[in-house]
């Protein structure tokens, strides 16, 4: 399994680099993950989308339906693909921690 | 059952002339998946093969594979070469690579039975077309017989009725006892085995986005409609499609709209919640054996009469065909499975649904999912229903059992760099099917009508990549639309 360094902090992610460990997630972890989806800079928009995935996430133990995150954000989603080039499952999940999708996505 | 396209030649609307444009050539090396982690397999209960011992152990698989079963032993000893399933498939129209064709793929396997199991081979070897096994080979074995997306088309045409889809599901069985599995299936096959479906879905998520879809109808159409959960008593269980929790609303809430129609008591179970069944595409004996009896029990814990199944190609193959034989449960194995649109097929000859199309006023095409096609008889029903919901439908060509792939089929969705772009080139074929109908070409576009997850999740990004102006529907999403509920719905929402 390779490794991220963030702070000090050596993170285990699988082989597209997503976290294997939700608990080591921290907004480090994320800025450093979101550089990986050609987002430099993660603004005010970008945590509104990240944040809203952690939480529903740590409730639910899996990512919402595409079309209830567009409308809990607020965002379209070409707006989502404008803020995570790399689309909301595979950009967004991942700078938000979670693990990638299976199955028929 | 003919859908026969404008020319009478069906599949040989596809001329040679137009495989011939382009050379053939093998790439050095051809794009392979990534491969599971050690974790993954861990959890799957198997440990990769080392090196030094593969080619034993895939022998000896082979041998005891083979030796069970006719249909395979017919496909190594009566293949001629005549080439008719080349042009028929749609990854070698879209690659030119000779070993990316049904024929190709074969051969792969055929050598090396000839080499190892018949007296000709051992003896005369090279001479009688016979090859060693190699670590080579089966490097790719996992290239090519993941390349195949399990359509079936080239066993639909081949004049000795070999399904040399049966021998790349050989293959990719064979790999996956060597522990040689791709990540995307490996990870859905782990969480099968974790939460009981592919998609990793758990109930509480499943109720909220459930709850999301009432909701969403409620302000559609002005009239609420539940999606019961794990409701005993029930007469119907519904197992929706995998996607539509995360991508594909629109189905969920067509199956839901139907049921209300019809006044049925229906649910959808917890422990099968989705109807994929990646065990089918790569390990039919524990994976797809557990899916298959999670569904018979679930059914009989909640007492119903009837399984009804969603919008899903290959899980609904591997549950209509298999489940009465392979699930692990006795006596219960009565309860009918049915899939839905056969359902809504009965409703609509029998004058029992008022369908409105002017609510879909932009043209359609259909997509004929290959397992449905193919495999399960269901291209006239599709056709009833689509005629029905929507305003102007404009077949495809070929079409029915001639379709061709989406070239996603068998789970062969993967993002990595290597392997999305021959994503794109499989899809070529359908492509310049779904151009020719002309559907994209209108004002608004068009709706390309594709009633399987695994289709549509091809499709979402194929339709961007070849610019083909549609938007990718399912068919219980144009019921759900069309059905008028008198005296209940305020409105019939936004025209599509």
């Amino acid at each position: 399994m390779p490794f991220i360094e963030v702070a000090g902090q050596q993170i285990e992610v699988d082989e597209d680099g997503f976290i294997q460990d939700p608990s080591k997630w921290t907004p480090e972890v994320a800025a450093f993950l979101a550089k990986g989806e050609g987002v430099d800079n993660l603004t005010d928009d970008h945590w509104k989308v990240v944040n809203y995935l952690k939480d529903y996430y740590e409730k639910h133990g899996i990512a919402p339906m595409i079309r209830k995150l567009c409308k809990d954000t607020g965002f379209t989603l070409k707006q989502i693909y404008e803020l995570f080039p790399t689309g909301p499952a595979k950009g967004a999940c991942k700078i938000a921690g979670l693990p990638k999708p299976t199955g028929c996505v | 059952m003919g859908h026969h396209g404008p020319t009478p030649e069906g599949f040989r609307r596809i001329p040679t002339w137009e495989v011939a444009k382009q050379p053939a050539e093998r790439p050095k090396k051809p794009a392979t998946p990534k491969t599971a982690t050690k974790k993954t397999l861990h959890e799957l209960g198997i440990v990769e093969v080392p090196d030094e011992h593969k080619v034993q152990a895939a022998l000896e698989r082979l041998h005891e594979q083979i030796k069970q079963r006719r249909s395979y032993m017919l496909a190594m000893e009566s293949c001629v070469k005549c080439g008719l399933c080349q042009e028929n498939c749609h990854t070698f129209l879209g690659t030119r690579d000779p070993d990316d064709s049904p024929v190709g793929r074969a051969d792969l396997i055929r050598k090396v039975w000839k080499r190892y199991f018949t007296v000709q081979g051992r003896l005369f070897g090279k001479l009688v077309g016979a090859e060693d096994l190699t670590l080579e080979t089966i490097q790719k074995w996992l290239a090519y017989f993941y390349h195949c997306t399990e359509c079936r088309r080239c066993g639909h045409v081949c004049p000795f009725g070999i399904d040399t889809c049966e021998i790349t599901m050989l293959g990719r069985q064979v790999l996956y006892w060597l522990g040689v599995v791709p990540a995307l299936h490996a990870d859905s096959c782990a969480a099968i085995h974790r939460l009981g479906n592919n998609m990793a879905l758990t109930k509480s998520g499943a109720v909220d986005t459930l709850e999301f879809l009432s909701d969403e109808i409620e302000e559609e159409r002005g009239f609420r409609v539940e999606f019961p959960v794990d409701k005993p008593d029930s007469d119907i269980v519904y197992v929706p499609s995998s996607a539509d929790f995360m991508l594909n609303p629109d189905t969920l809430k067509g199956a839901a709209l139907f049921f209300e129609y019809i006044g049925a008591n229906w649910t959808i179970t917890s422990r099968m919640i989705e109807a994929g069944n990646f065990g089918y595409l790569v390990d039919q004996y524990r994976t797809q054996r557990e899916l298959v009896t999670r569904l018979l029990e679930s059914a009989k814990q909640l007492g119903a009469k009837k399984i009804v199944w969603g919008e899903c190609g290959h899980g609904w193959r591997a549950a209509k065909q298999y489940a009465r034989t392979m699930a692990d449960v006795n006596g219960i194995w009565h309860i009918p499975i049915v899939h839905i649109h056969d359902e809504i097929a009965s409703y609509i000859v029998t004058n029992q649904l008022e369908l409105d199309p002017s609510r879909i006023t932009r043209p359609v095409t259909l997509h004929d999912p290959c397992n449905y096609a193919r495999a399960c008889g269901h291209v006239e029903n599709m056709r009833i229903i689509i005629r029905k919901c929507v305003s102007e439908f404009r077949e495809m060509y070929p079409n029915g059992e001639r379709n061709f792939c989406c070239g996603g089929g068998s789970g062969v969705l993967f993002d990595d760099p290597e392997m999305y772009p021959m994503r794109i080139r499989f899809s070529q074929k359908k492509a310049e099917q779904i151009r020719e109908t002309g559907v994209p070409d209108g004002p608004d576009g068009g709706i390309l009508c594709a009633p399987c997850s695994i289709c549509k999740a091809q499709f979402y990004p194929m339709v961007e990549e070849h610019e083909l102006n549609v938007e990718v529907k399912g068919l219980l999403d144009l019921v759900g639309k069309a059905l008028v509920f008198r005296g209940k719905e305020t409105s019939g929402g936004k025209k599509w």
